[in-house]
């Protein structure tokens, strides 16, 4: 146990030094994740030309929405795929399969690390939204932000897992980014960063429950602006587990049956 | 200038990028799913920002704001297929000192470090963006011949302006040398030209018009399209494309000034 907490200080500590470097890359990074920001500016403009509200979702309540949503979305960035793209076909995954440590512990805390340099500038950027649409509350309380924490943390595994199982696809073909392209293309609609589940038609949203893709973003947001139940809130929590652990199974065996195909470049 | 000359190495040049590129034919496979789920997905989330198609789009039909949608997906294409294939490198040949090769050869170099490559699998965006457009104008009674000339020709202005800014992006890497993400923060909010420019609160119109000109790019040769065009917007994006262009060539031509190559 004290090894494993050494190890992870470690690593967390290598990785923070290392993002802290490229700073000004990562905020650039921030601002290209627009699609929530861009939304809610188009949903606030339809609100208001349907005479101030869609629904029940007021211009206030679609920025307490989409805030959350953006927010979240930065909260499970995940570029690992493309890291394995490149150890894979340019063989640097050699030396480290090397090490007495799975290198997945790796991508995990630097992407862990790099959260870090986000938050600063998301609680800028959040704050100015809530000031720019006086009324705006994100969240009704402090239990609700402490459950939308863990909630987020579960949405980040899912999204992290997805993440490596298509990168670990380049050991079969060359293609691995390409998936990922396709997966932000078909998540912009998934995930809720698109609009708020209640305004898709009924039978679409029936179908996008039974994906993975609501519980990384829809879900952690409609728990951070409390809008569910508590029962409910626990059965969302359940099922982020669920497909968690579900990814997770997929990434090792996936990993198992990569790693014996592999055959380094000039091995 | 030699026109004929300029316009036969364009040629050569998509000829190379083509033959070298379809060696990888699952490449082709990715290319028309990703365009068949951008065009696809765009209409798809219009469809729910419509509310079933019954409410207007910033006072545009469904129909109407699918222009907006197809000339989004084209200029994505031409991003993805023309101008990131070969603007993006700029970089690397500073960083590397190539770009000494480029600036010895015999034609005018910003024409060649614009136009050596072509992405040809993301030119489908293109095809699909223009399919779109072609779908949504057939469902409009307003549409006129006049109007879909004038939105040709505006389409024209909007991608020389799109040139123009990737340009001049991607031009200072003869000072920042690292500059590849400066083009994703201007992809981050192109995003926002998948909407008719109206659909927005007033104080975001003003930024993607005069700060972002989004609204020139798709918008304005919707207007055209759609038989809503002023004669303001239309100089507007004449005037803007020619101003943009001019800049960028005095630029590269202040840029090139400051380069010392590699290793000197």
């Amino acid at each position: 146990m004290r090894q494993v907490l050494n190890k992870s200080r470690v690593l967390l500590e290598v990785w923070f030094s290392h993002m802290s470097a490229y700073r000004a890359e990562i905020v650039i990074w921030i601002l290209t994740g627009s699609v929530p920001l861009i939304m809610l500016a188009v949903w606030i403009g339809q609100a208001q030309a349907a005479g101030g509200a869609i629904g029940e979702f007021t211009p206030q309540r679609f920025t307490a929405y989409f805030l959350a949503a953006w927010m979240s979305q930065q909260l499970i960035v995940a570029w690992v795929s493309w890291e394995l793209d490149f150890q894979i076909r340019q063989g640097t995954l050699s030396p480290k399969l090397l090490r007495p440590l799975d290198i997945f512990w790796e991508h995990w805390f630097a992407h862990v690390a790099e959260r870090f340099i986000r938050i600063p500038i998301m609680l800028v950027v959040v704050i100015a939204g809530v000031m720019l649409v006086p009324g705006t509350q994100i969240t009704p309380d402090v239990p609700h932000a402490i459950v939308y924490f863990v909630s987020i943390q579960l949405g980040w595994l899912i999204r992290f897992q997805i993440a490596y199982c298509v990168g670990l696809l380049a050991f079969w073909f060359d293609q691995a980014t390409a998936v990922d392209e396709l997966y932000f293309v078909i998540a912009a609609f998934l995930t809720g960063a698109f609009a708020p589940l209640e305004l898709y038609p009924p039978a679409v949203r029936a179908l996008i429950e039974w994906l993975p893709f609501p519980y990384t973003i829809y879900y952690p947001v409609q728990i951070l602006n409390g809008s569910l139940g508590w029962d409910t809130i626990g059965r969302v929590l359940l099922i982020q587990i669920g497909w968690g652990l579900a990814f997770v199974g997929l990434r090792r065996l996936l990993w198992r049956q990569g790693v014996r195909r592999y055959g380094a470049v000039g091995a | 200038m030699h026109l004929s000359r300029y316009l036969k190495l364009i040629r050569v040049f998509i000829g190379a990028s083509i033959s070298a590129q379809l060696e990888y034919r699952a490449n082709f496979v990715f290319g028309l799913l990703s365009a068949i789920l951008t065009s696809g997905g765009a209409l798809f989330g219009l469809l729910i920002l419509s509310g079933g198609t019954g409410r207007p789009i910033g006072g545009w039909s469904y129909r109407e704001a699918s222009v907006v949608i197809g000339l989004f997906t084209l200029v994505q294409g031409f991003i993805g297929g023309a101008l990131s294939p070969n603007l993006n490198k700029i970089g690397e040949s500073i960083r590397l000192g190539t770009m000494d090769f480029t600036l010895l050869k015999p034609i005018d170099s910003q024409f060649l470090v614009s136009t050596r490559n072509v992405n040809v699998f993301r030119l489908l965006d293109v095809l699909f963006g223009f399919g779109v457009i072609v779908w949504a104008t057939l469902g409009l009674p307003a549409a006129t011949v006049g109007g879909l000339l004038s939105g040709a020709a505006l389409l024209g202005a909007a991608l020389l302006l799109v040139y123009a800014i990737w340009f001049i992006l991607t031009t200072t890497a003869f000072w920042f040398v690292k500059v590849e993400n400066i083009t994703e923060l201007f992809s981050g909010l192109f995003r926002a030209g998948q909407f008719p420019i109206s659909s927005f609160p007033t104080w975001v119109r003003m930024l993607f018009t005069f700060i972002i000109p989004v609204a020139f790019i798709t918008t304005v040769p919707a207007e055209a399209i759609v038989g809503r065009l002023s004669t303001a917007s239309a100089l507007g994006a004449l005037g803007l494309a020619v101003l943009m262009l001019a800049i960028s060539r005095w630029f590269w031509s202040v840029a090139l000034r400051s380069y010392t190559s590699a290793s000197s």
